[in-house]
């Protein structure tokens, strides 16, 4: 094997470089062809750095720089010099985050203030008047973290941090009026109280300077005369003082007046950790104390409803918590927040996480990844892309009751609100984030890693959310990968040929070019010379869609710019490919899922569509053959009788005639104006609603009947016809009751 | 925020209650006054929603309605003449948590009462206000009252009163922000039971105006409306009123009315004859100005005296030489 195509053969099968004409990349800095564009980071306009706003920001506590600025050029760049502003604001922008990429920390107020110093060294007032303005409306300040090692952890610490301010602010106005409710039921029983109505407490509150006025002990004598007798069982009194002192000792959340006071032990427990092990630990210790809190609010909140009974409450109190708090009640404490690096977890680590998750405790943990590419320990050759992470997550997602959340740090601001809802979320959240520091890049930025991480299909992000909704459907996310219907992401590339001519090309962006950035693996990569760029070459994913076995005809192959962003081309070894290949399954069963080109949906929908082309068939040979019954429903046989409707229940009360000689009351349309009841409570009686109906007929005479039927206001009595024709008067009578039949 | 065994130990013993626990006395109404069909409503209403009767609050004004207070087992409110509104709007304000309810006459609430009537439509604070309209002043013999009819001969008016009488309906469908005007007739049962039950529950101040019979003074006042079902005109709606099918038989002139809409509500409510009855008008969306004014501040005796001192400061005269040392050293007022 001399030259040509057999020497790229072999690198491809080999690795080995033979005869020269392929160049090591090591030295050559190349980078994916795609990444032209983003030699210099620090003049784009994108999601870093961040801004972590102060307290008062709420949901939108973390904010990109770009945004803040625009949310200030849209107040102020309206007149005639909006122009002007706008391009200086845009150099203030562009100098912070220089300075933020050359890793100068600080909160915004500071760093723009050095990069308006920075900008004005030259005498120009319409620059500095500029500056000036914008600097005034943005108003909204917090440490500025560009997209590095540390910024998952800060971010993540940064919303949780607001999440558990609503939660304490919440949780404090509701302790604080508990207190105050309870202690109000002491105050009154001892203003009630023998010693509350003494001459000596009546004048301590009044005060000194209308004591001279009163006469405390008539007073006193007069008050006690008026006193009740029900006082604040000693039982009760104990309890309620014991409500007070477990609701102001309590360490969960700190106390309004911000540190306790001096003498207390009243330092507020911390909820950040930075292993499993510890926060179980740390959980477990505090279990007990979090249910007799619990407990405590729950009693207090019957107290004060005056509803607490101790014959029926004390034995259920007695055993509360036993089993737990109600899911409900474990929401209203503090999240614990974890945060992991993967290269760090230790076996016991690993087993604490899954422990922790899987009992549904209330941990928010970050699993951090900083290296996806790292040899995998079982010493194969594979990398591991990041399957640490990756086997947590997945596996949690099958528990149902974990909110799980995979993202690159390069999108985790667009991933706000996602990760606000899992910290907000009723249970154990895990979020899995690669930070692209990986530090075999070279030259290229954490955040370009990590957006390659997450193009390549490499760190692809996901979200399942189990408080969405029953199902997967509406429980996991995947769209917010680009592109996701297809295999891997394609952009649109043009580039600049000999003849200088721009030359357009779609190039798709696979794991291979994620790969081409880490140093480790330059050695599985050759550039060939621009004389032998030919037909032998295609794209990896052509190069995919064949068969694995053997030589294939073409060898993979990929764009990658220099320095100078001069096009190179650089062929791939097979154990990439084959790499390649590997994530691209894992992407497509993470597509399933995500219900996209799903197995079991396109087979059933195959299934359905060849049973509904049969049908379709079968009719239409049916009319074919048969054109007279072309009526499938038969129309109602005609002369047949149509079947009389049934009555309703109602309509055969209503028609039943009432025999007229037995007297009754339309009771319904009563309206219980007592008249009938004053006639005779015997004969009229009211019904458990207070509408009167006749009891007993036998009760009273005709005439009270009758009486009764004209005195109704709404006229609704009916007397009937007379029991005993023999009553006095009976024929006048009869003729009174006729309008009333 | 609450725990939840809170709430499921409350649940568990909820109390259920009978008609028999709201009845206190004997009213001492007349013998066939309309009062008797809205209490014995009101009263089932309670037994239905099991309302606590420690959690109820029955507020009124003077007349022969607002002895109804006396008549409930419950808390009560029997207030001074044209004030029960204001009244009633205190409670709410002190104690949101309790179901407050208002009866008033057309003597208490359209004529001494008129301007606070208008404002608590405005304020719409949320309770259920029931106007008792009889159109004439029973409890002080006789006297035409805002609502008596033209013509109509009483002891202020022996000729007949001169002016026509005012619509409560649609007076307070004029005013802004009310939010649940509906009207009943005591003589239909089922009808006004209904109607007070969507009242209590709409979130807002629900005004039902309820024209009763006064079989003492104007016994055959309302007897052609009374004899002649076809005279009442029932609003039913998907939205409103469901009407049973004996009521819908006997009662056949109907409308379907939606409640969302003022304007008919409008025209309906300025129809004498016949008396529309039904929801005419309703909108959930009005916001209640106790939550508008809801102070997110706890109220604890330290945040009330507080206040106090604040307000008492501004009334207190300071002797003028003494003012900067007070300002510098407050121990040196005692010393001079």
């Amino acid at each position: 094997m001399q030259g040509g195509p057999q020497a790229y053969a072999a690198f491809y099968l080999t690795g080995k470089r033979a005869g020269g004409e392929l160049d090591a990349i090591d030295g050559l800095n190349l980078r994916p062809a795609l990444f032209a564009a983003y030699r210099d980071l620090t003049k784009l306009r994108y999601d870093f750095p961040l801004v972590l706003l102060g307290t008062g920001a709420g949901e939108a506590s973390v904010q990109s720089l770009s945004g803040l600025f625009d949310t200030a050029l849209h107040e102020i760049a309206q007149g005639g010099d909006g122009e002007r502003l706008k391009r200086h604001a845009l150099r203030l922008e562009q100098e912070i985050r220089t300075l933020a990429a050359e890793g100068a920390g600080g909160t915004l107020s500071a760093l723009s203030e050095v990069a308006a110093s920075r900008l004005t060294t030259k005498k120009d007032d319409l620059l500095r008047d500029s500056l000036t303005r914008i600097r005034a409306v943005l108003k909204a300040d917090g440490e500025l973290v560009d997209c590095d090692q540390g910024m998952p952890v800060r971010f993540l610490k940064h919303v949780w941090q607001t999440v558990q301010g609503k939660k304490s602010r919440m949780f404090r106005a509701e302790l604080n009026r508990l207190a105050v409710k309870l202690s109000d039921i002491l105050k009154a029983a001892f203003v009630r109280s023998e010693e509350g109505r003494s001459a000596a407490s009546l004048k301590a509150s009044i005060g000194p300077a209308h004591e001279g006025v009163f006469d405390f002990n008539a007073m006193s004598r007069l008050l006690g005369k008026a006193a009740g007798k029900d006082s604040l069982s000693e039982s009760r009194r104990q309890r309620i003082r014991w409500l007070l002192s477990v609701l102001q000792s309590q360490k969960f959340f700190p106390r309004s007046d911000g540190a306790g006071k001096a003498g207390e032990a009243a330092a507020p427990y911390s909820f950040v950790f930075a292993s499993c092990a510890a926060a179980l630990e740390a959980y477990r210790a505090r279990q007990p104390k979090m249910v007799e809190l619990a407990k405590a609010i729950a009693i207090a909140e019957l107290e004060i409803e005056g509803e607490y009974h101790e014959a029926r409450h004390d034995s259920f109190f007695a055993d509360f918590g036993t089993n737990g708090l109600d899911p409900r009640d474990t929401a209203l404490f503090p999240d614990y927040l974890v945060s992991l690096n993967a290269a760090e977890m230790t076996p016991v680590e690993t087993s604490k996480l899954a422990e922790v998750l899987a009992a549904g405790l209330p941990m928010k943990i970050l699993v951090q990844s900083d290296d996806i590419l790292e040899p995998s320990p079982t010493g194969d050759g594979h990398p591991t892309f990041g399957s640490r992470g990756r086997l947590i997550a997945s596996s949690m997602m099958g528990s149902g009751e974990v909110y799980v959340l995979q993202s690159s740090a390069s999108n985790l601001l667009r991933f706000r609100d996602r990760v606000l809802s899992g910290l907000a979320y009723n249970g154990p959240a895990l979020f899995s984030v690669f930070s692209g520091a990986t530090g075999n890049a070279g030259d290229l930025p954490a955040y370009l890693m990590a957006a390659a991480a997450m193009e390549s299909r490499a760190f692809p992000t996901f979200v399942y959310d189990p408080s969405a909704g029953p199902d997967w459907a509406s429980r996991f996310h995947l769209e917010d990968n680009p592109q996701p219907e297809l295999d891997w992401p394609v952009h649109s590339l043009a580039f600049e040929d000999e003849a200088h001519q721009r030359v357009p090309e779609r190039l798709a962006f696979t794991l291979v070019d994620f790969l081409a950035c880490d140093r480790r693996l330059a050695k599985d990569f050759a550039r060939v010379p621009r004389a032998e760029w030919n037909g032998h070459m295609v794209p990896v994913p052509e190069c995919l869609a064949h068969a694995p076995n053997g030589l294939p005809e073409k060898l993979p192959s990929l764009f990658m710019v220099d320095r100078d962003n001069v096009l190179q081309k650089v062929i791939v070894g097979s154990t990439l490919v084959r790499e390649a290949r590997r994530c691209a399954d894992m992407w497509r069963s993470l597509q399933e899922l995500g219900g996209i080109h799903n197995s079991h949906a396109e087979r059933l929908l195959a299934k359905e569509r060849a049973a509904w082309q049969e049908q379709q068939k079968r009719e239409a040979e049916a009319r074919g053959s048969a054109p007279a019954q072309a009526k499938e429903t038969p129309a109602a046989v005609p002369g047949a009788p149509a079947p009389a409707p049934a009555p309703t229940p109602q309509q055969a009360e209503a028609e039943a005639e009432r025999p007229s000689d037995e007297p009754y009351i339309e009771t319904p349309r009563c309206n219980s104006c007592n008249e009938c009841t004053q006639i005779n409570n015997k004969m009229f009686a009211y019904n458990k609603d207070k509408q009167a109906y006749i009891v007993d007929p036998a009760a009273g005479t005709y005439r009270q009947l009758v009486e009764a039927a004209e005195s109704c206001q709404v006229s609704i009595i009916h007397p009937g016809k007379p029991r005993n024709p023999n009553e006095a008067g009976i024929e006048e009578l009869i003729a009174r009751a006729e309008p009333f039949l | 925020m609450t725990i939840a065994a809170t709430e499921c130990l409350l649940r568990m013993y909820d109390e259920h209650y009978e008609l028999e626990d709201y009845q206190s006395g004997v009213p001492r109404w007349c013998t066939g006054c309309g009062d008797n069909a809205i209490l014995t409503a009101v009263q089932r209403l309670c037994r239905d929603e099991d309302l606590r009767p420690e959690k109820t609050v029955f507020v009124s004004g003077i007349g022969c309605s607002s002895r109804f207070p006396h008549y409930m087992k419950t808390y009560g409110f029997h207030g001074i003449h044209g004030r029960a509104l204001p009244v009633a709007e205190g409670v709410k304000m002190a104690r949101p948590d309790l179901h407050v309810f208002v009866n008033t006459g057309d003597g208490d609430c359209c004529s001494i009462g008129a301007a606070h009537w208008i404002h608590a439509i405005r304020y719409n604070m949320n309770m259920t206000v029931m106007l008792h309209d009889n159109q004439i002043y029973g409890l002080t013999k006789k006297q035409a009252s805002p609502t008596s009819p033209i013509g109509l001969k009483s002891n202020t008016t022996p000729r007949g009163a001169y002016l026509e009488a005012l619509n409560p309906l649609t007076v307070t469908l004029g005013v802004q922000n009310a939010s649940f005007v509906a009207q009943a007739v005591d003589w239909i049962p089922e009808v006004l039971y209904d109607i007070i039950k969507a009242a209590f529950h709409h979130k807002g101040l629900s005004f039902v105006r309820i024209i009763q019979r006064c079989p003492e003074w104007l016994p055959d006042l309302l007897d052609p409306w009374l004899h002649d079902p076809q005279r009442v005109l029932l609003l039913n709606h998907e939205q409103g009123l469901h009407l049973s099918p004996a009521i819908a038989k006997v009662y056949k002139t109907q409308e379907q009315h939606d409640p969302a809409n003022l304007n008919r509500a409008r025209e309906i409510a300025s129809t004498l004859d016949p008396i529309p009855v039904g929801i005419l008008y309703r909108n959930p969306d009005v916001p209640c100005y106790e939550e508008l004014r809801k102070s997110a501040q706890l109220r604890s005796s330290e945040l009330i005296k507080a206040g106090l001192e604040k307000e008492f400061d501004k009334f207190t005269v300071w002797p003028q030489k003494t003012e900067k040392r007070v300002a510098s050293t407050p121990s040196s007022v005692h010393a001079s």
